[in-house]
């Protein structure tokens, strides 16, 4: 019989707990015929066992921001292991800079998760992005920030718990600032132009599946996403 | 509806939630027997609201605090590019400060409208009489040069002729005012509001690095502590390398202080992994400029006061 992972564990837990009187009868007939992973995969056929799952509620959230995160700190580490031609020093040092701040916002989501709650390491792929190019560097790197800003902000009204959003609102403005440098480094005054700030000036914002849905350009991964809100 | 299962989901992320909701036990023992059925969705609403929300005259003093800055930029920002001295600005950089100007005047017409839409009244800049532009262009309300700075004045004597100096006062605002509505986002916890003001701090966020970027272009001369897009620890803009101004990083340190903070959540930054880095931890420096660091409210009106006229 298979061993599940223990995200499988938590989502046969979750998929309990939905009060939906007939995936409750489906369970009880199928529990005494069926090993748990046909079970698994009876109930839900899109996702593969292989998909990363997030969890639900707050847990969902928090995982879906951690992976944004991940995908910042991964693409900032290849960057800088692998520096564009022509870096000037400030350029360089940006970088650095960058990187060990998107390390560090990427720690500290996985802290708050506990190893417990905290989805599995991601798989980037950043096979259309040339780190020997400037322009395709910083071109990616702020649709990377424009996608992480946009996602917080999407979900920031959605945790249960208002903490979480209150101890990100202090990271979402760091994020502007990194976004804003790759667009000016780019193109000057081109930091804030209408595809990312309304005619309220407010910042864009996303829903969480909207966000994830792009990000999987720069993932191998894939998700399973049932429960986020 | 379970509300056991709802208090039970929730503790496991917020072990707090019943001592938040202690005051309202007698509620809870209600829910049983004497609250028609029909009723329930609404006082259980309410009942969070009252442990996680906050009162709607605290939403719309915080959101009024915020529009009171807006103001403030709005005129800054309409001065410098319209009014004392076309010139001040060079050509290049001037989209920039157009885009920063109708941002900030966008952000005056969302807050009178929102605080409207919560039946509250919209703050009025001191002299507010201008009916005809909206929002108003107040030049009797600010005194950008702050010329009664107790400490140093006139602090930005030549702020609308003297590029270098424009920059650091643009600087200091936009830093310190990301700071400041930082520090009234706990009022808008569980509301709507909680979204859009934080997409508004990710816009002025924008507006400070393109400010910063811009000195830090214009050379150690002009920007003598060479300003990154970020904040470095608890760094204040330095006067140009010759500035007369004698007493001016004194004068801007507050705005700063507390900046260099690495501890978020009881979680310091500075010791977690980073294998990128030579110490093997996110170097202390990246750990400060990751978070923008809230001030009071008490405290920063006490440190633009100088720039508002009675």
């Amino acid at each position: 019989m298979k061993i599940l992972q223990s995200s499988e564990i938590n989502r046969m837990e979750e998929l309990e707990k939905i009060p939906d009187p007939s995936r409750r009868r489906f369970f009880q007939l199928a529990g005494g015929m069926a090993g748990a992973g046909l079970l698994f995969s009876a109930c839900h056929p899109v996702t593969k066992p292989t998909d990363i799952y997030l969890g639900s509620g707050d847990i969902a959230l928090l995982n879906f921001l951690y992976v944004l995160e991940q995908m910042e700190a991964d693409f900032y580490t290849k960057a800088v292991t692998g520096l564009y031609l022509g870096i000037s020093s400030n350029e360089h040092l940006a970088l650095v800079d960058v990187r060990d701040q998107e390390i560090g916002h990427r720690e500290y989501i996985k802290s708050l998760l506990g190893t417990t709650n905290a989805s599995a390491p991601v798989i980037t792929n950043f096979s259309n992005v040339n780190f020997a190019d400037r322009t395709s560097v910083l071109t990616n790197a702020s649709v990377l920030e424009d996608l992480v800003i946009a996602g917080f902000n999407g979900a920031a009204g959605l945790f249960t718990n208002t903490s979480y959003p209150l101890s990100f609102l202090k990271l979402v403005s760091v994020e502007g600032r990194h976004s804003a440098y790759f667009r000016d480094a780019l193109s000057h005054n081109n930091f804030a132009d209408t595809t990312v700030v309304d005619i309220n000036g407010l910042n864009q914002s996303m829903t969480p599946s909207v966000v994830l849905a792009s990000a999987q350009q720069f993932l191998t991964s894939r998700f399973d996403s049932s429960n986020l809100p | 509806m379970d509300l056991r299962n709802i208090l039970s989901e929730i503790g496991k992320t917020d072990p707090e939630v019943y001592e938040k909701l202690s005051g309202r036990r007698q509620v809870l023992k209600n829910f049983g027997s004497k609250v028609a059925v029909a009723a329930l969705p609404l006082a259980v609403a309410s009942m969070f609201s009252k442990a996680y929300g906050k009162t709607t005259s605290a939403i719309i003093d915080a959101l009024n605090f915020a529009l009171e800055l807006e103001y403030m930029e709005f005129n800054f920002y309409h001065e410098a590019n319209n009014v004392t001295s076309l010139g001040l600005i060079p050509a290049a950089d001037q989209p920039g400060f157009l885009a920063i100007e109708a941002h900030e005047k966008a952000h005056v017409t969302f807050l009178i409208t929102t605080i409207t839409a919560l039946g509250g009244t919209p703050f009025k800049p001191n002299h507010y009489s201008d009916a005809t532009s909206a929002p108003p262009y107040i030049p009797a309300a600010y005194d950008f040069r702050a010329s009664s700075n107790t400490v140093y004045a006139p602090l930005f004597a030549n702020v609308f002729n003297d590029y270098p100096t424009f920059l650091i006062a643009a600087q200091t605002f936009e830093d310190s005012h990301i700071r400041a509505v930082n520090g009234q986002m706990s009022n808008w916890a569980g509301n709507a509001v909680f979204a859009q003001m934080q997409q508004l701090l990710a816009t002025e966020g924008r507006h400070a690095a393109f400010i910063r970027l811009i000195r830090r272009n214009l050379g150690a001369v002009t920007a003598p502590e060479v300003p990154a897009p970020w904040i470095t620890n608890n760094i204040p803009p330095s006067f140009p390398v010759g500035s007369t101004v004698t007493s001016g990083n004194i004068v801007l340190q507050p705005f700063y202080n507390g900046e260099d903070n690495t501890v978020q959540s009881g979680i310091d930054i500075s010791t977690l992994t980073d294998t990128g880095s030579p110490t093997g931890y996110v170097p202390q420096l990246s750990a400060s400029a990751a978070f923008d660091e809230p001030l009071t409210q008490t405290a920063y009106s006490s440190l633009i006061a100088p720039f508002i006229l009675p």
